[in-house]
């Protein structure tokens, strides 16, 4: 007789997987449809049966780093065809929480945005830090100074070097902690494959997986859920939009400040706000609708498909509203504003702590599968995973 | 004083022996038949446990028992439309549609070979033809040929009555309404296969040579649409790579939530089928569990494990599609070898479950419960359920159970 293997299971992750919205865990009986109709696993050990009895066993060190369980998609058409309602589109859900809370270089930060009772602490912190803002430029009272024309301007309300210097300091702890964990992710997966057959190449995997990620061509392998391939697109690209929008203004006004440059054709260099005639401004408002669509298209879709892919949990919905909040808050501040409305500068406020909370939050959040499940992709060409 | 009577509804193996039992006690008996023969799906079948004799090894005798006892009074394309009463007197409505052949046919199969018009042959799931005048399979009971009313041309045709040397055809048969008086009602009502066409990843009604295990019970029969030879519906090819899927739609919430407990056994049965036709065949049976309870059941388990052309894998099927020149790929995951795999064969065995056949209950006022099988247990005083309508049980199980139901129903006689 082969020597005995003596599990250990780790009672307490099962029960966060069972609390984190994997309720159905216990359900499954290993009968392996799951694997078989999915089309984003390799085909070589499969996920995510293996994953739902690793689950079911506390296998935590098997699974909180496990690539497989990253380049899991969510398509959910495991949990439609599952034939015991166990959902493991739910449980592999339910399992990268918890990795993103174990390589999280902040585990607070991971906690507020993964746990339903943290969430006043979630927009407390924004809400407070901005408040103290506003304090100490003298508009807590949320009104500014008109600016020259007579004009409402937020710029007036929160000047832009103010913002910027508070976003740049968030981004760069986003960066870090994003970095923190995409080490931690990768380290543990390499530990977990063991001899990893190298394709040799990281920046040609990097550019494969990117490439990818862009087509969104993995969505696509989806059945239950082909819808979402066009919100989650719509929602990706409006995020590319307003990533660009933030830096042309960055570059119109310091290249008016710093260097001198002047406005010259339909470029506006200088302050805010600029016409609705300007480039920037017309990128900005495209998003915008991809944005509200995508949106859209993302919720309606989740509620639609409730039934067969699960309702999906906090950890879900908090990102959900987040980015509606963000969306919605700031299509509205610009609408108060041209309509020269006071309540614009407590929505921008709003606007203000929404864009925090998604940037501050997001390597700790549902956003964080940007870095994670990119991390996983990278891994999964670089390691052969994806081919056997 | 409450009627000697007792209402038998379902004509199958659990009915058949509810019928002579109750018969043979002293009871006088009504069965009810909705079709237009006796013996339910045990006739469609090739071979039965455990003897693994075909249907009429069983059937015969009981057939013979019904005539012998003259208790029993048959109405066959008959259904119950109400039941109304209570243990010891229910009042009993029985609708039957016309047969077009009375009791002076002989078998002849004269009104056959006049008849020019073709119909599906339902007891072959479709995979045969008869004329519209036609018998319903060489072991019918009774004997008589039917004459189906969708398919015939009526009166402005008639070359069967021209044919009948016995003044048996009548097409102006009208439906009717036969009104009965007895002290208890056993439902034997049974069970159809379940839907495979509503699995949509299995291929069923889209993949061809993708059949159901009640269909390969009819491919296997001597008096099936091939004659007992094992090949396939799309281009007669003899089946030597067979899979079988087991789990078709049973131990799944999307569908039949129970295990249909037959379908391990029925596979491992249907493997042996085509081992003895074709002796360099190969089977192979995808499963999640192999469900062989009881000591007989295990030992024809363990047998076929003995036969290294016989394998079976640990994985559900999942996914069919249609390979080259009518061949089947089906994928599963490797459970055991760690991968998915797609493997080509000649002909797939979807073991497609037993959904209970609940639709004469409603007059009766019967509501199934939630997993569509009947509980005794809410059931009125003198109305009682045998056989898979209660649960998923084979032949021999649902006979001892129906002699039990039997005595049950006969305290309902004497009770009062």
């Amino acid at each position: 007789m082969s020597e005995a293997t003596v599990i250990k299971p780790d009672l307490q992750f099962v029960n966060e997987i069972i609390k984190g919205g994997g309720e159905s865990l216990k359900k499954c009986y290993q009968c392996a449809t799951c694997s078989v109709v999915c089309n984003v696993t390799p085909e070589g050990n499969p996920f995510p049966r293996k994953e739902m009895v690793l689950a079911q066993w506390g296998q935590k060190d098997k699974l909180i780093t496990s690539a497989d369980v990253w380049l899991c998609h969510q398509c959910s058409d495991c949990t439609a065809y599952c034939p015991r309602g166990a959902k493991p589109g739910e449980v592999l859900n339910a399992i990268r929480k918890q990795s993103i809370k174990h390589v999280a270089m902040v585990p607070f930060f991971a906690r507020i945005a993964t746990e339903a009772k943290l969430l006043p602490v979630l927009f407390a912190i924004p809400m407070v830090l901005f408040y103290v803002i506003l304090v100490v430029l003298g508009n807590a009272g949320f009104t500014a100074p008109r600016a020259e024309g007579n004009i409402m301007a937020y710029h007036k309300f929160v000047p832009v070097p103010v913002i910027d210097t508070v976003f740049i300091l968030t981004a760069i702890f986003a960066a870090t902690s994003a970095f923190v964990g995409i080490k931690r992710l990768w380290n543990g997966m390499k530990a977990q494959a063991g001899e990893m057959q190298s394709s040799g190449s990281l920046v040609g995997d990097i550019i494969s997986s990117v490439t990818t990620i862009l087509a969104h061509s993995k969505f696509a392998d989806c059945n239950v859920n082909r819808t979402r391939q066009w919100g989650h697109m719509l929602l990706f690209y409006s995020f590319a939009g307003l990533a660009v929008v933030t830096t042309w203004a960055i570059v119109y006004l310091y290249g008016f400040e710093l260097l001198g440059i002047q406005p010259f054709g339909p470029f506006h260099f200088g302050e805010s706000p600029y016409p609705n005639s300007d480039p920037v401004k017309i990128l900005a408002l495209a998003s915008s609708i991809a944005f509200a669509a995508g949106i859209v298209i993302l919720l309606l879709n989740r509620l639609s498909k409730a039934g067969k892919a699960g309702m999906g949990s906090y950890f879900d919905w908090i990102f959900l509203t987040i980015v509606t909040g963000v969306g919605a808050t700031g299509m509205l501040s610009w609408a108060l504003r041209l309509a020269d409305m006071q309540a614009g500068y407590f929505v921008y406020y709003l606007h203000l702590v929404f864009i925090w909370s998604l940037f501050a939050y997001a390597p700790y959040s549902k956003f964080a599968h940007l870095f994670y499940r990119t991390t996983a992709m990278v891994f999964a060409k670089n390691s052969g995973r994806d081919k056997k | 004083m409450a009627e000697n009577k007792v209402l038998i509804v379902g004509g199958g193996f659990s009915g058949l022996t509810a019928a002579v039992e109750a018969a043979e006690a002293g009871s006088e008996v009504i069965l009810v038949e909705k079709n237009p023969y006796l013996g339910g799906r045990v006739t469609q079948l090739n071979k039965y446990f455990w003897k693994l004799c075909p249907p009429n090894c069983g059937l015969e005798i009981q057939y013979k028992r019904i005539k012998n006892n003259g208790n029993v009074t048959i109405y066959t394309m008959a259904e119950v439309e109400k039941v109304a009463g209570t243990e010891g007197n229910f009042d009993v409505t029985i609708k039957t549609k016309p047969r077009f052949v009375n009791d002076k046919c002989t078998g002849c199969n004269k009104c056959a070979e006049a008849c020019d018009v073709d119909r599906s042959n339902d007891f072959d799931f479709g995979m045969s033809k008869t004329k519209a005048a036609y018998l319903p399979h060489n072991q019918a009971f009774p004997l008589k040929y039917v004459i189906d009313a969708k398919a015939c041309k009526g009166a402005s045709c008639a070359k069967c009555v021209a044919a009948c040397k016995y003044d048996a055809i009548h097409l102006d048969m009208k439906p009717e309404t036969i009104n009965v008086k007895v002290g208890a009602v056993v439902m034997a009502t049974g069970w159809n296969p379940y839907d495979a066409t509503r699995m949509d990843n299995l291929g069923f009604g889209k993949v061809q040579n993708v059949v159901t295990n009640m269909m390969m019970e009819r491919l296997a029969a001597p008096n099936g649409p091939t004659a007992g030879k094992i090949v396939r519906p799309s281009d007669g090819k003899e089946v030597k790579n067979i899979a079988f899927v087991q789990c078709a739609g049973s131990r799944d919430e999307n569908h039949l939530a129970h295990c249909s407990y037959i379908c391990c056994l029925a596979s491992i049965k249907q493997a042996t089928y085509v081992r003895e036709l074709y002796p360099d065949s190969k089977a192979k049976i995808f499963y999640i569990d192999m469900r062989t309870p009881g000591l007989y059941e295990n030992r024809f388990y363990t047998k076929i494990k003995e036969d290294q052309n016989v394998s079976f894998l640990k994985g559900k099927v999942a996914k069919v599609e249609q390979g080259e020149n009518g061949d089947v790929k089906i994928t599963a995951e490797d459970i055991h070898g760690g991968g998915k795999i797609t493997e080509t064969f000649d002909m797939v065995v979807l073991a497609t479950g037993m959904q209970p056949s609940t639709d004469s209950l409603k007059g009766a006022g019967i509501t199934p419960t939630d997993d569509g099988f009947v509980d005794q247990a809410t059931l009125p005083k003198g109305i009682y359920a045998t056989g898979t309508l209660k649960t998923p049980v084979d032949v021999a199980r649902s006979a001892q159970d129906a002699t039990g139901v039997v005595m049950k129903s006969i305290q309902s006689l004497r009770r009062k």
